[in-house]
């Protein structure tokens, strides 16, 4: 392969963010066409460089034609739309009825579902709908960070000095293993992160958490309002798998939660310690990086 | 705008559909079968054709296999599916009362 044609087509790979076979093979499919030109082109006398450049030149701009295949492949079905949101629905669901959530038989059909389906789509080549799911499978990290904050005074640094790490492991694990399809599907993985925390620590200082009835009796109040957030999410997530355009998918997929994790924040400031500002950065982190980081790969 | 490129926008999936019906074939045959047929006039930048060939490919209009080649070079060919001739009939039935509609109000009236 020529140097021109090395060039183009790590261009072409580098801007086109999609399943690696698929991108994979339309990279062969456009070196296929840059030998046949190239060599037909060299039968007329050119040299193998000047024939090169010359099929390099004749196909066109590399991210353009990245960012068509893109569009073409970037859109979802409303099937795949319907199961990437439904998680966020089921949460809704849950909040909309007192009953529901504190049922631990429905909490445990959600949560057998949430592990159930994320284990099976993992191992069924990670489809784009498994995602949102596995965002509720890292639960475990969340409630473990709100458990943190549950704990006497003094114990929370010796507490964080662990978990801080431990959950810093499991993140980074699992959103590296799925940046390597997509870094937007690793956030859209993490969107339901923020709105948890924004809504369970604005119900309370975290010490509150397990000992105080007052703390479930005000998360009771905002029930509508959660489950509203939940909706918007779902909507987003819509919007995130229906949509073509990369730039319209990171708008529809940032937007909601952004404005949910504000909006319940900036109500409820004065009941987030010190320790909850910092569960809130660091989520909103987690969150907002994978968006920033392809946004600026892309340009 | 430009009312040719808008044209040929319109009806690349027609065109593509027509020529892979014929015969089973890959993307550069098909952009120099395009150029010779219509003498030239389809001029486009080459590698836009591969987004077409993907989309027609999604819609499950045409399949893509690839072929191994004496020399080792390997390339994809498309096929049409059933679906794609479907489409490909409706689509030049339209066009041809399309154009005959368009003949009929543009050409000169006969006394």
């Amino acid at each position: 392969m020529t140097a021109n044609a090395s060039h183009y087509l790590n261009r072409f790979k580098a801007y086109l963010r999609i399943d690696q076979t698929i991108r994979d093979d339309a990279a062969q499919e456009l070196y296929a066409h840059l030998q046949d030109k190239t060599q037909e082109l060299e039968e007329t006398g050119l040299s193998r460089e000047e024939a090169s450049k010359i099929a390099v030149q004749s196909l066109g701009s590399p991210e353009l034609i990245a960012q068509q295949i893109y569009e073409t492949h970037a859109q979802g079905s409303w099937k795949e739309a319907f199961f990437s949101a439904l998680p966020h629905f089921l949460v809704a669901s849950l909040f909309a009825s007192y009953y529901y959530w504190h049922n631990v038989i429905s909490l445990s059909i959600i949560l057998g579902l949430t592990v159930g389906t994320a284990i099976y789509g993992w191992h069924r080549g990670k489809p784009i709908w498994l995602f949102p799911w596995l965002g509720y499978y890292l639960m475990p990290v969340v409630v473990t960070g709100i458990l943190l904050l549950s704990l006497p005074q003094g114990w929370g640094w010796i507490a964080a000095l662990i978990y801080i790490p431990l959950a810093l492991f499991v993140l980074v694990h699992i959103v590296r293993q799925t940046a390597r399809r997509d870094w937007l599907y690793a956030s859209l993985m993490l969107a339901p992160m923020p709105v948890i925390f924004g809504w369970f620590l604005s119900s309370g200082a975290g010490n509150e958490f397990l000992a105080n009835d007052m703390w479930m009796a005000r998360l009771q109040a905002k029930a509508p309002w959660i489950v509203i957030s939940f909706i918007a999410l779902a909507g987003a997530t819509i919007g995130f798998i229906r949509l073509k355009s990369r730039t319209h998918k990171i708008l529809s997929l940032l937007t909601p939660p952004v404005v949910i994790l504000l909006s319940v924040t900036l109500a409820s400031r004065a009941s987030i310690d010190a320790w909850g500002w910092l569960i809130l950065l660091f989520s909103l982190f987690a969150f907002a990086i994978p968006v920033w980081m392809q946004a600026r790969a892309y340009q | 705008m430009n009312y040719g490129r808008e044209l040929l926008k319109g009806n690349t999936d027609s065109l593509l559909l027509c020529l892979i019906s014929r015969q089973p074939t890959y993307g550069y045959q098909i952009v120099k079968e395009l150029v010779k047929r219509s003498n030239g006039y389809f001029q486009f930048k080459e590698g836009t054709l591969y987004p077409a060939l993907h989309r027609l490919e999604r819609e499950r209009l045409i399949e893509g296999k690839w072929q191994i080649l004496a020399n080792g070079q390997q390339r994809r060919y498309y096929y049409i599916t059933d679906n794609g001739r479907q489409v490909l009939a409706t689509r030049l039935a339209t066009w041809q009362d399309f154009s005959s509609a368009v003949m009929a109000v543009i050409q000169p009236e006969t006394v």
